[in-house]
């Protein structure tokens, strides 16, 4: 049985409509990213999830039982707010025993789990503290924390890590993924950072003005993008994208032209417009006498370490590239590249539609 | 900012000075008056040192039953307060949390009630009251005193309700509680300072109301502004019990708000509402 089912979900404020038929299920213990750009729905879609909005149409059900009308406390969800949301009058113990309370537990119960709780977060010496004398970091943990004592069917994460600096954000990530993995509950979890997605889901959807656009697991997601904006959006630095045409059985581009791959025969037809999208790390750079070798230029080379990022401009076309770090050229260096056409990506100009094999 | 001058310290101090005289004059003149013996009451100069003396008060106490105008103004006052915050913070929490596009004309309805000058609206008071038989009694006083303490409630509430961020009401809902129990442990409890401040106005303007009082009230529920002001008679004023009355008058109001005061320290040193 599915933990959350969405069939058909739309939400409208008045004449807008912020989500379109939303169909996603969630199997029970499964990690579930929403991710998307913001004004995408992800976020109306986890609040309608945890009740805080309205369903306009369609059906919401959760542990095989349809909530549109169900009040949120009667959901048995917990919620880690993007502000955390701590009650600010109260200790960090109040905040969790305050979670607790309608549960109606004894007080060996209560003091049992939000000990244990403690312990499991690293809480346990600020248990006497107020929100307000805690640090960002602490401030979120107690934020799960408070979601957690109640050992919820369904945790609900808004963009927990957008307040965080880089450093704590990546090891917060990492202890939400332990953590995850330890109680193995169900998830779902709102994000507009795709590494988040990447490193922490069973399940990513992409959403896009109301829309799901793709879901899948990451590797999917990333390795066969059904539509040209889930190609661009999963994956840093963004995939290039060439717009070509198809003429007799060539791919012509401004500046380049090249065969058809093998694989796109048939999917493909004469005359039809086409996005061509090639990760940077399927552009290398190349010797003057291969016959597929583009001329470019380097506008500008960004060093990372293991490896480097080059601007490249190859005709009108502005293109980016990873490099091994030790293959870099300086910036307005002219070189040439070569396009690995068969790690390429094929999309339809007008729909975004992949035209790569399922 | 640079540390004031000299000289700009010594202007600053004189200012308070100043306001403070001002201002404690008064308050020191019913003191002293209040103890001050009638035969040198009026001395010029005036004397300062002398020997206290508690006949006004005894006669205070004595010839009047200024301990029932006492309570009456204690009960019309904190019933007023009571009242006044029950209902004014409600009906702030509705405004401040319900969009509707005539909300604010809501609010300035309310608000333009407390704009209505009140002696337009005594007499028909007088007449409404004596037909359900309210005159004289504290109810008509509480119910008079709301009307005008009620909006300000409301719009002193609304904005302290405003200020309380909707996703920690959102993260008690998914915790498990209801719209009044979210209200009743989270909303309210962050609104504390309002309802201080809130508190310290409603029973301030009920204890010093005084043409409300005198015309809606006789004997039995008349309040202490009334008292000390029927001492004033057409054959004699006794200073000596004005001022002993009005001295006391000064007490429960300065205990309220020193009360309240602290609460709205405690409120204000919480933090972390953002």
């Amino acid at each position: 049985m599915s933990a959350i089912t969405l069939s058909n979900v739309t939400k409208r404020y008045g004449a807008v409509q912020v989500v379109h038929g939303v169909d996603l299920e969630i199997d029970k213990g499964e990690f579930v990213v929403l991710l998307g750009p913001s004004g995408c729905g992800k976020t109306t879609t986890l609040r309608m999830v945890a009740g805080l909005e309205d369903v306009t149409g369609g059906k919401l059900s959760i542990g095989g039982q349809v909530v549109n009308d169900v009040a949120p406390k009667d959901r048995g969800v917990a919620m880690v707010f993007q502000n955390y949301a701590l009650y600010p009058h109260m200790t960090v113990r109040q905040n969790m025993e305050f979670a607790l309370r309608p549960l109606k537990l004894g007080a060996d119960e209560v003091e049992r789990r939000i000990n244990e709780t403690a312990e499991i977060l690293g809480l346990s010496e600020l248990l006497a503290r107020k929100p307000a004398q805690l640090s960002g970091g602490q401030r979120q943990r107690v934020a799960m924390g408070r979601a957690m004592v109640r050992t919820p069917d369904v945790f609900l994460f808004d963009e927990p890590l957008s307040n965080l600096d880089a450093k704590l954000r990546t090891q917060v990530r990492w202890e939400i993924g332990k953590l995850h993995q330890r109680l193995g509950t169900t998830v779902l979890y709102v994000t507009h950072d795709q590494v988040e997605a990447m490193t922490l889901a069973d399940k990513i959807v992409i959403m896009r003005d109301g829309y799901v656009e793709q879901v899948g697991t990451p590797e999917e997601v990333y390795s066969n993008p059904k539509t040209s904006f889930v190609a661009t959006f999963i994956g840093s630095p963004s995939m290039n994208m060439i717009d070509a045409r198809i003429t007799d059985g060539r791919i012509e581009a401004d500046g380049f032209s090249h065969p058809v791959p093998t694989r796109f025969a048939g999917r493909v037809t004469e005359g039809q417009d086409v996005t061509i999208g090639i990760r940077p790390i399927s552009i290398e750079l190349a010797h003057a006498d291969d016959e597929r070798a583009l001329p470019a230029t380097v506008e500008v080379t960004e060093f990372l370490g293991n490896e480097a990022l080059l601007d490249l401009r190859v005709g009108t076309h502005e293109l980016v590239a990873e490099i091994p770090a030790e293959q870099r050229v300086p910036s307005g260096t002219k070189t040439h590249i070569r396009l690995n056409f068969d790690l390429a990506h094929f999309f339809d100009a007008g729909t975004g539609r992949s035209l790569n094999a399922e | 900012m640079s540390a004031p001058s000299k000289r700009q310290t010594v202007l600053v101090y004189l200012l308070l000075a100043v306001v403070l005289i001002v201002f404690l004059t008064p308050i020191y003149l019913i003191a002293s008056s209040s103890v001050k013996p009638s035969p040198i009451m009026f001395q010029k100069p005036p004397a300062f040192l002398f020997t206290p003396t508690l006949e006004h008060y005894e006669s205070l106490f004595g010839m009047r039953p200024f301990a029932k105008f006492m309570l009456n103004s204690l009960v019309v006052s904190f019933g007023s307060t009571a009242f006044s915050l029950t209902f004014g913070t409600l009906a702030a929490y509705a405004i401040s949390r319900i969009r509707h596009k005539r909300m604010n004309d809501v609010a300035f309805w309310i608000l333009s009630m407390r704009m209505f000058p009140p002696i337009a609206v005594v007499v028909p008071y007088y007449i409404i009251f004596k037909t359900v038989g309210l005159l004289d009694t504290p109810l008509a006083l509480i119910i008079v005193y709301s009307t005008a303490n009620i909006p300000l409630t409301v719009w002193l509430m609304k904005g302290f309700f405003d200020e309380v961020p909707m996703a920690l009401e959102e993260a008690a809902a998914v915790d498990g509680y209801g719209l009044f129990e979210t209200f009743w442990r989270i909303t309210l409890p962050l609104a504390a300072p309002g309802l201080a401040v809130s508190a310290v106005f409603c029973f301030v303007f009920s204890w010093n109301e005084f043409l409300f009082a005198l015309m809606l009230t006789g004997s039995e529920a008349q309040t202490v502004t009334v008292a000390v002001m029927s001492f004033w008679s057409s054959d004699a004023v006794q200073w000596g019990r004005i001022m002993a009355g009005s001295f006391i008058i000064l007490i429960p109001g300065v205990i309220f708000v020193l009360t309240c005061q602290r609460w709205l320290v405690r409120g204000l040193t919480m933090g972390s509402v953002k």
